[in-house]
């Protein structure tokens, strides 16, 4: 009878530990998410009429956003910079950080710590880093570099805006494709490698038979978190172009932002919310299911 | 036996010497331009921040001065931007480690019903895009800001006090708003760390300290915070750097100067194209970037602990 209070009482216990922080995510993430869909058929705006009394319009809003060339504009460019700088860009050179670190190589630490700092530098300063390197005119620091090669002043963030940005944000992912792809390769067993050296297989035989096939669950899950980590970014492009020019450099979040606050049309910007979470979630429960995460 | 083998194996060092040579040098070459390009953006902000005559473009310093950095001491909206921001991500901080720290606990130790669903749920929340967000997050602040300065009118009339309360505690343009809001979003990979380091301990040891007689705070505090410290250091550096990065919840609940955090005070200084001092905002950025690195350098190796969880730091 007492041990059945004492565990009563202790089961009680935990719930009363958990409810703050549930209580928190609940009103800044949880609620909000499920209350896009409710905004998303609203002409909610910031300005104007509908700013005193929105109105239920139903699903108007999404048939403006299919039909919005904008919108899908927006999707495009999120997409592209997502495959250009999460799938190829930060994916090949952590990678090819990640093998030639697993060599018998000096200085590891100090490549190690370069290859580590971009990524732990504030959006804000990355936007004022790259803003310098990306500058016009002689003087603008990639401009004196590609001068070697010959090439003229370019306007980088006119001319080429998307790769622009897909260059500042796989600079910025490598570290964590090579910490992450690193730990995979640490994983695969030395013995694999030994027997296939007595075999006498090749350097190139026994990377495309040995380590890819190996590492494929590490670069699944690398592939899964920079997809979904790439796809939720703002800060980074917004101080680097805020979507322009001419909305070349518009990724969904941004987009979201420029229809919601620039624009003012609340009711609108949340049903591109709700294409995003949507989108987002699918990735996650795939996730979930795909490799039966461990709870 | 041995006869046969050694030639063999002699001439096959000798062109595996020469192979592992080519292969060696591509190693250093291939790491070596890789850290070039993650270095380059750099050497412009370090060397403008000493620089007397800082301009927006990599030059070699006309000189090396501290000014920059003492200027900011003197410049009123730098040592506000830098005040704000350490108050606010430092209170975020210290909220979400006491939050992830009671739910990491109860989430590791409970067998209830709710266990699972909670972990997956956890998971789905850290993966929500912020952005996809700012809408109606900006609605709750609203609602909650206007009840929140009902309360303040009712409480004082004095409009001084009222100004001043209202300051601290709305949640948009407020300091209680920011930090609140900065805690919510580290807290899934908080509480997440936290029900990792406390799967690690064994639940013999707190079991001990009972049978030992010791009550349930003093278990909490001789034993289970000692032994997670490590998981309170992952979760706290990895939601500090987070929260300090962070660029788009500042842009959304604050306008006035008073409240300005580095981030945006930066970022608006920088907008004004004709009056940008690349000195003071050069040194600011490395005042600005400095925490974060160090809090990174401790970080780097809880790095892959956290994947598990789903999404990274």
């Amino acid at each position: 009878m007492i041990k059945l209070t004492f565990e009563a009482r202790r089961q009680l216990g935990y719930r009363l530990m958990m409810a703050p922080a549930l209580l928190l995510m609940a009103a800044f993430i949880v609620f909000p998410a499920f209350y896009a869909f409710s905004l998303s058929l609203t002409d909610d705006a910031l300005l104007g009429f509908a700013a005193q009394e929105s109105s239920f319009v139903g699903l108007r809003n999404f048939e403006r956003l299919f039909g919005d060339p904008l919108f899908w504009n927006s999707l495009k460019v999120t997409l592209i910079f997502v495959i250009g700088s999460a799938v190829i860009g930060q994916f090949l050179l952590g990678f090819a950080s990640a093998l030639m670190l697993q060599r018998p190589v000096k200085y590891k630490g100090i490549f190690n710590a370069i290859i580590c700092l971009p990524n732990a530098v504030p959006e804000m300063v990355v936007g004022f880093l790259w803003i310098s390197m990306f500058a016009s005119g002689e003087y603008g620091t990639l401009n004196r570099l590609v001068a070697w090669f010959g090439v003229e002043p370019q306007q980088w963030l006119y001319t080429f805006p998307l790769l622009s940005i897909i260059i500042v944000n796989t600079w910025r992912g490598i570290a964590f494709s090579m910490i992450l792809l690193t730990s995979g390769l640490a994983s695969i067993p030395k013995d694999i490698y030994e027997a296939a050296r007595v075999d006498g297989a090749t350097d190139n035989q026994i990377f495309w038979r040995i380590t890819v096939p190996m590492m494929m669950p590490t670069i699944f899950l690398y592939m899964f978190i920079s997809t979904v980590t790439t796809f939720a970014i703002f800060g980074l492009v917004y101080t680097l172009s805020r979507g322009g020019p001419a909305n070349s450099t518009e990724i969904l979040g941004i987009y979201i932002y420029n229809q919601s606050f620039t624009a003012f049309q609340l009711g609108y910007g949340a049903s591109v919310a709700v294409v995003s979470l949507v989108v987002s979630m699918l990735l996650g429960m795939v996730y979930v299911k795909a490799l039966k995460v461990e709870v | 036996m041995l006869t046969i083998v050694r030639p063999t194996s002699e001439g096959m060092s000798m062109s595996e010497n020469s192979a592992s040579f080519v292969a060696q040098r591509r190693a250093y070459l291939t790491l070596i331009l890789i850290s070039l390009f993650c270095l380059m953006p750099f050497f412009w902000v370090v060397l403008a921040a000493f620089d007397p005559k800082a301009s927006q473009f990599l030059q070699i310093p006309a000189g090396i001065t501290v000014d920059h950095f003492w200027n900011l001491l003197a410049n009123e909206s730098g040592v506000r931007w830098v005040l704000n921001s350490v108050g606010i991500v430092g209170t975020a901080t210290l909220l979400c480690l006491v939050l992830a720290g009671f739910g990491g606990y109860a989430l590791s130790r409970t067998q209830a019903w709710w266990k699972r669903p909670l972990l997956y749920a956890i998971i789905l929340v850290r993966i929500v895009p912020p952005p996809a967000l700012i809408v109606p997050v900006y609605k709750v602040m609203l609602f909650l800001n206007e009840w929140v300065n009902g309360l303040i009118n009712s409480l004082t009339s004095d409009v001084e006090q009222q100004m001043m309360l209202s300051r601290m505690f709305s949640f948009v343009d407020g300091y209680l708003g920011l930090i609140l809001i900065q805690c919510a979003m580290q807290l899934p990979l908080a509480i997440w760390i936290m029900k990792t380091f406390f799967d690690a301990i064994p639940k013999d040891y707190e079991e001990a300290a009972a049978l030992d007689g010791a009550s349930q705070w003093q278990t909490v505090r001789h034993v289970l915070i000692p032994l997670a410290l490590p998981g309170f250091a992952a979760a706290g550096l990895f939601a500090f750097i987070n929260a300090w990065g962070d660029f788009l919840m500042p842009l959304m609940f604050t306008s006035s100067p008073e409240l300005q955090t580095l981030p945006l005070g930066m970022f608006r200084a920088f907008l004004r194209v004709d009056a940008i001092d690349y000195g003071f905002l050069t040194a600011l950025a490395v005042i600005y970037t400095l925490p974060a690195v160090i809090a990174f350098a401790f970080a780097r190796k809880f790095l892959t602990q956290t994947f598990s969880g789903g999404v990274k730091g």
